[in-house]
């Protein structure tokens, strides 16, 4: 599905500066859930603005399905971090959720159809007609997740979507994103620095250490579908946890 | 319910106390430039219902709207150009400041040569003091759209003109209101000058006649005129920004101190809401040259 190989991204004229990215490769299969875990200032950041075609790179290849990233590619979507920052105050949820969708070339009977069935998704059908700021931080990114569901990507890329979320709300919408991506069948490239996070939703979890190279990688060979309490006491959590920490904390301590 | 009619009767005590007294004084004072009220008003209502309305009142408010409507036009599109553009910004901010620095009135002069004593000369004056508020906040507004509000516009392949209708220039809305209104009070000003020269028509040119002419009353019902029409342009003005930026004074209300939630915050420190502070500052302001400030002059 998305394959990085060699990629490398030094910001400003000077291609003999410190990388931002180093030397990157990776893959992600066809509806896998893969979580990149990273200290903060690791590269996560830049690493997935290349892969999303926002900002170029310097060197390496990025093909989503055989084709090579230049630009924002049609099958991919975007969650940010902030959700607060990514939705339109001008709109009401439904207009935010249908917006990119016009520009997609959807019919508006399609459009209007891939809106209400993500809303539905993200339990939200009833707050279609509210503007973003009245709604909670957690209702707000479920109506983030529900616009880049409505717009049918292949793949989902997402940076810390549930960083800036209370503990609380954070697990049910961990258990929704899980939820919606069975039903919508498609392959998550998620960023977190929560070690646990990374474990309970991923098939896969990739350690990023400075300047963004996968330092370590594991499967998560847990039982699906997840279960906030009875996964998280299987004693391989326990063990997955251990094993990543100590390969965060290796990085860290190298750099 | 009653603290709205306690309220209101509190916002009517001060210009009926100025009157009542005006009234007292002016009766017993007898001076020429200060004529007593009951006169004033005899005058209005023989002069502007509706005698004069279409002579000079219209030919007034026609000049103030279509130049205050060029200035939002020119303003909002030359502003949105030079907000998204930093090369263009640089070049063309010399010019800027030396056009906004220049005092629309003296070029009145120079625009009757141009567009001799019509409608025109009396336009171009009122755009070429009006159009600078518009512009600069325009571009301060464009400059301060949120980053990942446009990451998000190219993260989901929406082309350039939807980015500019449905992201930039809402989001610079707050802003360009902000210039708006005080271009407004601008173009008032400037449609009265401008009458005032070369004119044979117009509020300008009647305050000037009548005090010409010794015609004391009359001028002073010129005067008031101008004072209710402004009053009137702005509670109009207020009403269409609160329509349009309706989600603003919404997020607004959230996001502010006062628990009251959107309705207090709608208020202002004098009851009418006055020009609401900036939308906040641009977040990544990538040129520390700032060639734009919030409030503009004439």
């Amino acid at each position: 599905m998305l394959e990085v190989s060699h990629l490398r991204k030094v910001y400003g004229p000077d291609p003999s500066a410190a990388p931002a990215v180093a030397d990157l490769d990776f893959t992600v299969g066809d509806q896998e859930f893969v979580c990149i875990l990273g200290s903060s200032g690791c590269g996560k950041t830049t690493m997935l603005r290349c892969l999303s075609g926002l900002i170029p790179f310097t060197a390496g290849e990025i093909t989503l399905r055989g084709k090579p990233v230049t630009g924002p590619p049609e099958d991919m979507a975007f969650v940010f971090q902030d959700y607060s920052r990514s939705l339109l105050p001008w709109m009401t949820v439904r207009r935010n959720i249908a917006f990119p969708l016009r520009y997609k070339g959807i019919e508006k009977n399609d459009a209007r159809r891939a809106t209400e069935e993500a809303l539905e998704a993200v339990g939200l059908a009833d707050r279609g007609d509210r503007y973003p700021w009245q709604l909670s931080g957690g209702m707000q990114q479920r109506v983030a997740i529900a616009r880049a569901l409505a717009y049918r990507p292949r793949i989902l890329l997402m940076d810390e979507p549930f960083a800036s979320v209370d503990a609380q709300t954070r697990s049910g919408l961990e258990d929704l994103l899980l939820r919606v991506k069975e039903r919508y069948g498609i392959t998550v490239l998620f960023v977190t620095h929560d070690i646990d996070e990374a474990i309970y939703l991923g098939d896969r979890v990739l350690v990023l250490r400075p300047p963004a190279t996968v330092g370590h990688a594991v499967t998560v060979d847990l039982p699906r579908p997840r279960n906030q309490v009875l996964t998280k006491q299987e004693p391989e959590f326990a063990r997955l946890r251990g094993e990543l920490f100590a390969a965060i904390d290796g990085g860290s301590v190298a750099a | 319910m009653n603290r709205r009619v306690l309220g209101f009767l509190l916002e009517l005590a001060l210009p009926v106390t100025v009157l009542v007294g005006y009234a007292l004084w002016a009766s017993r004072a007898q001076s020429f430039y200060f004529p007593p009220l009951d006169e004033i008003g005899r005058y209005f209502g023989e002069l502007w219902l509706f005698d004069r309305v279409g002579s000079d009142l219209v030919p007034s408010l026609t000049r103030m709207s279509a130049g205050y409507l060029a200035s939002v036009l020119v303003g909002v599109s030359v502003g949105l150009l030079l907000g998204m553009s930093r090369v263009l910004r640089t070049a063309a901010e010399p010019v800027v400041e030396f056009l906004r620095a220049l005092p629309a009135p003296a070029l009145i002069p120079f625009s009757l040569l141009l567009f001799g004593s019509g409608d025109s000369s009396k336009i171009f004056v009122i755009v070429l003091g009006a159009v600078w508020p518009i512009l600069l906040n325009t571009i301060d507004g464009v400059r301060g759209v949120d980053s990942q509000q446009l990451d998000m516009a190219r993260a989901y392949r929406i082309p350039l003109a939807a980015r500019v209708w449905r992201i930039i220039l809402p989001a610079a809305g707050p802003r360009i209101f902000a210039g708006m209104r005080t271009s407004l009070a601008i173009a008032i000003i400037l449609m009265v000058v401008s009458e005032m020269v070369a004119s044979s028509n117009g509020l300008g040119y009647f305050v000037l006649e009548q005090q010409r002419s010794f015609a004391i009353p009359e001028m002073w019902t010129g005067i008031i005129l101008l004072g209710v029409l402004g009053y009137v342009l702005n509670w109009l003005f207020l009403r269409l920004e609160r329509r349009v930026l309706a989600w603003h004074f919404g997020l607004k209300g959230l996001a502010g101190p006062a628990t009251g939630g959107t309705r207090s915050a709608r208020r202002s420190p004098f009851g009418k809401r006055r020009p609401h502070a900036p939308a906040p500052p641009a977040p990544a302001a990538s040129s520390a040259r700032s060639s734009a400030s919030s409030d503009g002059e004439v």
